[in-house]
């Protein structure tokens, strides 16, 4: 079969599928399976300076055509997501990516500065995620010089520790967005975070099922929109791309890998296919690179542009 | 009934104890003993019950108040709309052969005493013992009178005055068993593994964590050694695990 293994910021991926922050990324033993489960590198969830408590239940919920969640950000806080990190080294050699996010440009420098101590193979700047509004006003993802300012201000604390910037397609353009983030320094893009809000409502009781009331859309139902960002980011930039959203066949991944993703990034696909999805999707993405001329993922990275 | 969110109206509720009751739900889904669902108030928060029963297409689970959410449950009357999720996770599947042992210890008897209905509904004999602290905490205690169960409390107040891993040993050493299926506290279960295994016969276990997502997503109910997920690979592990 075709050699899946791909480096990104110098960190090699084999086989190139990622698991996606948010999703079993809470604990090194979880980790350790997915890897176990076939995932070339897992993401944890993103982290905040201090513990966060997340929203109450219902919380994740699946429907017809994707998955809505608010789960509201719950996190142990930078100091226990860095005990897990050590924990991690000592279950897996996989690469481990770190995720973080904060409520102003200081803070996400403060907290890059404290999660790069735990020494991540990749930093993941959160700036899109959905469901924090209330506290923290409208995501930074939709503003460039809000992204820009904190591109800037975590890799100044990053160090060596290379930077990948979490995208919203809630912005004005993901394209220009990436290319704001290139230009301040990031290393690469991860695209997308989920969609939204949206609503599902209960008849009965004629109210919204999530206690948060909105929350954010993935699965099937986003990926023609992630498969897009993906596209618009790489005729943008020329960094690296950790392609998520609505990820769960080998099918899927291709197409990222044709629009221009170095790797593939899968959460909800955990639910679809269960956590062997990432062993499935890599045998049959290694099949389709066997099946095309290149017989290369590196040749066929990109190769929907041209 | 099934992964989403939907809510059906509460047929009846019996009360078994003060405290303890049972909540009846009109259904229309395969269940199987040892799984659970996700139950909704809503406007109040969302919690994981294992199935007590599932009988002419009506669902029972039956829970004991401990905090809030339970506490809430409590005073909900037949005609209101609750919401159901689920079944979620692994069931029960003790081993053809000699019948099984059932062991229900605590709110623990629920999904052992839906394993017992089952087997029997199927003509299939098991041995079932239940063990509480103490009678008032005991789910069902008027179907035990006919010596359906052994029925052993810490303090006496009915049956023998026993504690369960104890009774367990006893039972065991007697009888050969094709599985020890159990449910209840954690340093219980423990006991109990061991004591399977020192007899080399299977355990089909079944845990409790803090859940949220129910569907394997969220990591709540990993547990810390394996990262297994309590709400889809369990709540019921066969003992050796699974990857
Ligand atoms: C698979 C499974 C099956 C269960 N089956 C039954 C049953 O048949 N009958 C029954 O009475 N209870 C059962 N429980 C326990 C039940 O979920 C808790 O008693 C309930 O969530 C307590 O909520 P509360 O707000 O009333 O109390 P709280 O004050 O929140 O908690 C009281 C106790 O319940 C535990 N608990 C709280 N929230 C959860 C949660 N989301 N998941 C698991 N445990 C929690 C706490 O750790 C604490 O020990 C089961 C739990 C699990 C995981
Ligand atoms: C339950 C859940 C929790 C999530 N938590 C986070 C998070 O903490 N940080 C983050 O950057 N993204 C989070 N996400 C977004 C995912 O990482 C991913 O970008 C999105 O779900 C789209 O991919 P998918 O369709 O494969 O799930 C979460 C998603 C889900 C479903």
């Amino acid at each position: 079969m075709a050699n899946l293994a791909t480096k990104v910021c110098g960190v090699t991926m084999d086989p190139p599928l990622v698991l996606a922050s948010g999703i079993l990324g809470v604990s090194a033993a979880s980790m350790a399976r997915v890897v176990r489960c076939g995932a070339g590198a897992v993401t944890m969830k993103s982290c905040s300076l201090e513990p966060r408590a997340g929203h109450k239940n219902p919380c994740v919920l699946p429907f017809e055509h994707g998955m809505l969640n608010a789960v509201g950000l719950s996190n142990p806080g930078v100091a226990g997501a860095s005990k897990v990190i050590a924990e991690f080294r000592t279950l897996s050699r996989a690469p481990l990516i770190a995720s973080i996010f904060a409520g102003s440009v200081q803070e996400f420098g403060r907290v890059a500065e404290r999660i790069a101590e735990a020494r991540p193979d990749i930093i993941e700047v959160n700036v899109s995620c959905p469901n924090v509004h209330s506290e923290f006003g409208a995501p930074f993802g939709g503003d460039f010089d809000a992204t820009a300012a904190i591109t800037r201000a975590v890799k100044d604390a990053a160090g060596a520790i290379p930077v990948a910037v979490k995208l919203t397609l809630q912005c004005p353009s993901i394209g220009r967005m990436a290319k704001v983030c290139e230009d301040s320094g990031a290393d690469a893009i991860t695209a997308i975070n989920t969609v939204g809000p949206g609503m599902l409502l209960d008849l009965a009781t004629r109210r919204p099922i999530l206690s948060n009331g909105v929350g954010g859309l993935s699965g099937g139902a986003i990926f023609p929109l992630a498969l897009r960002a993906v596209f618009e980011v790489r005729r943008h930039t020329g960094l690296p791309i950790i392609a998520t959203g609505g990820i769960a066949t080998g099918d899927q991944a291709a197409q990222m890998i044709l629009a221009g993703a170095s790797v593939v990034g899968i959460g909800t696909g955990v639910y679809t296919r269960g956590v062997t999805v990432f062993e499935e999707v890599a045998r049959e993405l290694g099949d389709w690179v066997d099946s095309t001329p290149e017989r290369s993922l590196e040749a066929l990275t990109g190769a929907a542009h041209g | 009934m099934d992964d989403r969110m939907r809510t059906w109206p509460l047929l009846e509720v019996v009360e078994h104890n003060p405290g303890l009751k049972s909540f009846y739900f009109e259904t229309d889904s395969e269940v199987q003993p040892g799984q659970f669902i996700m139950l909704w108030l809503p406007g109040v928060d969302e919690k994981p019950f294992s199935v007590s029963d599932v009988d002419d297409g009506r669902l029972e689970v039956t829970v004991k108040a401990v905090g809030p959410f339970t506490r809430k449950l409590m005073e909900c009357r037949p005609g209101e709309r609750l919401g159901l999720r689920g079944p979620f996770g692994r069931p029960f599947a003790p081993a053809e052969g000699p019948p099984p042992l059932l062991v229900g210890g605590g709110c623990g008897v629920a999904p052992l005493r839906f394993l017992h209905r089952h087997l029997e509904r199927r003509g299939l004999s098991s041995t079932f013992l239940v063990g509480v602290r103490t009678a008032a905490d005991l789910m069902f205690r008027e179907e035990y009178a006919g010596g359906l169960a052994m029925v052993v409390t810490d303090d006496g107040s009915l049956g023998e005055r026993r504690l369960l891993p104890d009774k367990v040993g006893e039972l065991l050493a007697n009888q050969t068993y094709g599985t020890l299926c159990a449910a209840g506290p954690e340093v219980v279960l423990s006991t109990l593994k061991k004591l399977a295994e020192s007899r080399g016969i299977p355990s089909e276990l079944s845990y409790e964590r803090h859940m949220k997502c129910a569907v394997g997503l969220c990591g709540e109910c990993c547990l810390e050694d394996n990262g297994l997920r309590l709400c889809v690979e369990g709540p019921v592990l066969r003992h050796p695990l699974p990857r």
